[in-house]
């Protein structure tokens, strides 16, 4: 199959998630509180895929797995929804929960601190979107790979941004930190080559 | 025994109803799990049979009733509107009888100033309870001049029927002017006390909800605004009332007290 099929393939793969939640708004199936349920489906999204993106590394040291594709494909197409999947979050925040409105999200971010948390790991992710490509890579060099450690930064953050927002019940946010943890130490050892 | 009612027409009737399915599918019942869905999914864990409540505390006659006592009360169906300290509302019809008139057969004494509300504790049957999310079991407080008002409705149906569990079987309280988690729901035990009760919202995080949790679009709750609110099946919001739009009733028993402070 040409790498190009694979990757249209893969990143259709990573839009299912997008594609039941427009099903179920255009066929009113989200419930009794609509947005709520856009926002909380897109940053679950958001996250997850955060987490499968540090996941590549850890895997390909320890299994060396035979890709589908080359693995830093896997890992941009990964990132990239990562990134979609924040942008409908933050669309649907500032249109139905912010009336569209500047002002009004602006004085949100600055009350509120798992917003501005949010909005910072959001801001932080554009350019990593956008430096993605090998054109980008070619050019920043060394920094591209310096720039590209902010993901670690930014999935903190993201997890943050959930945990602050629960009102009592933290166990999701404490088991999503707990797997950033994990592949966090992951990358502090030389880990064992297990196939 | 029967279940009968008659609507009152004082309450509000112009106002739209929230669709049923989302006031009986989406609530916050963290007894029956923490996510909106959990309630009425595990509604079979909350067992009714034979309720009672007992009205106990600073009062000449302490009592236990038993939901057929209750029941004979004169049931009222009033349209209230409901607004969740998260930001959400809706407009739904509640069936019951003021407060007050059960407080009245216990004659409360002098020195009764506050109520507290205990809700059901049933650790072996109710899923939510063994976490401890909260300190089981859920309680509430009203002072006795907010539980005395017209407006506040032990509550025991909804929507023509009897209480669905997911809303709080077989009997809760509805206090319209406040957030949502002032109404306890599934209540044992009412208590006239002389000291302000600890709810357990309060106890949990107590610079979030406070004591009074008047709706209020002029105070935030720290991480949101209270300004605006989200009918329940809307993409939109619209503006919150001050006192839930009950101003009128409610607003002399606040008198003077300084509304940021006591939250």
């Amino acid at each position: 199959m040409p790498l190009a099929i694979k990757l249209i393939l893969f990143s259709l793969i990573c839009a299912i998630p997008a594609g039941l939640l427009s099903f179920n708004l255009l066929t009113d199936n989200l419930g009794a509180n609509p947005v709520e349920a856009l926002e909380h489906t897109t940053g679950d999204w958001a996250i997850y895929f955060l987490l499968l993106t540090l996941s590549i590394t850890p895997i390909q040291q320890m299994f060396a797995p035979k890709w589908f594709m080359p693995m830093h494909l896997v890992r941009r197409v990964l990132g990239l929804s990562a990134l979609a999947y924040a942008l409908i979050h933050l669309a649907v925040y500032f249109v139905f929960d912010m009336s569209a409105d500047i002002n009004e999200t602006l004085t949100d971010i600055a009350e509120r601190p798992f917003i501005l948390i949010g909005m910072t790991a959001l801001l932080l992710l554009i350019p990593l979107g956008i430096t993605s490509t090998q054109g980008w890579q070619r050019r920043l060099k060394r920094n591209w790979q310096r720039l590209h450690k902010l993901v670690y930064t930014i999935t903190f953050l993201g997890i943050l941004h959930y945990a602050l927002l629960v009102k009592a019940d933290l166990f999701l946010p404490l088991l999503y930190m707990t797997l950033f943890g994990i592949l966090m130490l992951m990358r502090q050892f030389k880990l064992p080559r297990l196939r | 025994a029967d279940f009968n009612f008659a609507p009152n027409s004082n309450f509000r009737p112009d106002l739209k109803l929230t669709d049923p399915e989302h006031a009986l599918n989406y609530n916050n019942f963290y007894e029956l799990g923490t996510d909106k869905s959990d309630p009425p999914r595990y509604a079979d864990s909350l067992k009714t049979d034979n309720w009672q409540v007992r009205v106990e505390g600073l009062c000449a006659k302490p009592q236990t009733f038993d939901m057929d006592d209750l029941l004979a009360f004169d049931q009222e169906e009033r349209i209230y509107r409901f607004r969740c300290v998260e930001g959400w509302s809706m407009v739904v019809p509640w069936i019951g009888f003021p407060l007050s008139k059960l407080l009245d057969k216990v004659e409360p004494t002098s020195q009764a100033k506050y109520v507290e509300f205990i809700s059901i504790l049933d650790r072996e049957n109710l899923p939510g309870q063994r976490f401890n999310i909260l300190d089981w079991p859920y309680r509430e407080g009203l002072r006795i001049d907010e539980a005395m008002h017209p407006l506040t409705l032990m509550t025991t149906g909804l929507y023509g029927k009897e209480l669905q569990n997911q809303n709080g079987a077989p009997i809760r309280l509805i206090v319209p002017w406040k957030y949502g988690f002032k109404s306890a729901k599934s209540i044992v035990t009412i208590r006239l006390t002389d000291k302000q009760p600890v709810s357990s919202w309060e106890q949990a995080a107590p610079d979030e909800y406070g004591f009074y949790s008047n709706v209020n679009p002029n105070v935030s709750h720290p991480r949101w605004s209270q300004a605006k609110e989200r009918p329940l099946g809307s993409f939109f919001k619209k503006k919150t009332l001050m006192f839930n739009g009950y101003a009128e009733d409610v607003a002399d028993l606040y008198k003077g007290m300084d509304l940021k402070k006591y939250y």
